[in-house]
């Protein structure tokens, strides 16, 4: 069966007829006629047989990867940001915001080409931008470059901005489990103020496993 | 006499059996009457503010009335109170500022039927036209309830069960007493329930106030229209409650 997660900038596929892992395609890249069996994520509904909510895959995804009673799940995409908080075994909260948090994984992946940053090599700034969307955000960064900033350290308080705003949206917990290409992203994960643990880009296909699992038994 | 009247909110019973002891017809303005963007009201209202008043605004801009009845008591918001003055002076029809204090309970039950949601909902509305209560409905047991005003964006409620309890405000207009605030502040702890609210308008305070004391709620602002997030917080919050959702979704795979 043929599970897939549509990102917005790009898409994990999984064989469950193989042992293959899954494997990362830019969307754009995408065979226009390319159909999966279940999958989530924007394109779901037009590109699969059928599809799954995006939250309710980040949901039992998280249950199925983390197994804890209590937890706060956060998936950075491209272009928004989700959220989950497990009580008890139970979700007992949840958001989704594809307006606030707009386009910040998009954004990052787009300045660290415009301005050839690596950002494995860029030290955590002391202090960021007040940023809310990555779009709106860019502005600060033109901002500090004129007044005298690296285009680098500007970047860099974009992205400790970036992960403070993702922060707050999950509701200030004391640890976030992270799900998403961001995992990757030292900077990112580092401008953190609390524990992460990074589980990666494929906590929705897990989901979609999860699904599959429970929908399969007799 | 033939003549077209606008409500806002609901207007004390009295003008409302007058209104139709008159033969006039009712024209509900916090509903949209008219395929016009909602922007265009922002010649004589800020653009964030609450979409349902927005609409009145535009309703009123473009519809030929005789008369508007506007409630602008506890009955429905302050916000309301301001609209009316625009009105009075954006107008050459009389504007009637009403005070709807009325606590006669005509009762609930289509609140509380297996009708579609959004079926429920287009019959409580358009019962506010009436003076009589709701016709009979056999009650149904609650998998879900929808807490709040009627949404500007009724799209949302085809993703609720046909199971699902009105609360809030909406039960307070079928029971034809809207300042009702026990009624309102009602809630089943039993059921998963969304708190809807209206962006921008003061019972957001409620509904949210409300959902932190349910034990199983999701709190949803939602502007004009309801986005692809809202609409998959809702599908997520009733898939992972283990409401089951009727088969319009297709080939969504519920969980």
């Amino acid at each position: 069966m043929l599970l897939a997660d549509f990102g917005t900038s790009y898409c994990k596929l999984l064989d469950t007829a193989t042992s293959a892992k899954p494997r990362i395609l830019p969307t754009r890249d995408l065979g226009k006629n390319f159909i999966a069996d279940l999958a989530t994520g924007h394109n779901a509904k037009r590109r699969s047989k059928r599809s799954m909510n995006e939250l309710t895959a980040l949901a039992r995804g998280g249950r199925r990867l983390i197994n804890k009673p209590d937890f706060v799940l956060l998936d950075c995409g491209s272009r928004d940001i989700k959220f989950i908080r497990y009580e008890d075994f139970e979700v007992a909260d949840m958001g989704w915001n594809a307006e606030c948090g707009a386009s910040m994984g998009f954004t990052i992946e787009l300045l660290s080409k415009y301005y050839d940053i690596d950002y494995s090599a860029v030290p955590i700034p002391e202090s960021g931008f007040s940023i809310t969307c990555g779009v709106l955000g860019m502005s600060h960064i033109f901002d500090a470059v004129v007044s005298g900033s690296s285009e680098t350290e500007a970047v860099a308080k974009f992205v400790r901005g970036i992960a403070r705003n993702a922060y707050r949206f999950a509701g200030t917990p004391e640890k976030i489990y992270l799900s998403g290409g961001l995992c990757d992203n030292p900077l990112f994960t580092g401008s953190f103020p609390c524990d992460i643990v990074p589980l990666g880009r494929f906590v929705l296909l897990e989901g979609l496993k999860e699904y599959l699992a429970t929908n399969q038994r007799p | 006499m033939n003549r077209r009247i606008g409500i806002v909110g609901i207007p004390p019973l009295a003008v409302i059996r007058k209104i139709n002891a008159d033969r006039d017809s009712i024209v509900d303005l916090d509903e949209p009457q008219l395929q016009l963007a909602i922007d265009l009201s922002s010649k004589y209202l800020p653009r964030v503010y609450c979409a349902i008043l927005r609409t009145v605004v535009l309703n009123g801009m473009h519809l030929d009335l005789d008369r508007i009845y506007i409630d602008v008591g506890p009955g429905k918001c302050d916000c309301a109170l301001h609209v009316s003055t625009i009105l009075t002076d954006m107008l050459a029809i009389p504007i009637t500022p009403t005070r709807n204090l009325d606590m006669e309970s005509f009762g609930t039950p289509i609140c509380r039927s297996n009708l579609p949601l959004l079926n429920k909902f287009l019959a409580i509305t358009n019962g506010v036209q009436s003076s009589e209560p709701s016709t009979p409905h056999e009650p149904c047991t609650p998998t879900a309830g929808f807490w709040g005003v009627p949404p500007r964006d009724f799209s949302i409620l085809s993703l609720f069960p046909d199971s699902t309890h009105v609360y809030g405000w909406t039960r307070c207009m079928e029971n034809k007493t809207p300042a009702k605030l026990t009624l309102e502040s009602y809630y089943n702890p039993n059921i998963p329930t969304v708190f809807f609210a209206q962006s921008f308008c003061a019972k957001t305070a409620l509904a949210r106030h409300l959902a932190n004391q349910h034990p199983k709620a999701l709190y949803l602002d939602c502007d004009v229209n309801a986005g692809s997030s809202a609409r998959a917080k809702i599908e997520a919050f009733l898939e992972l409650s283990g409401v089951q959702t009727s088969s319009r979704g297709g080939k969504h795979a519920a969980g």
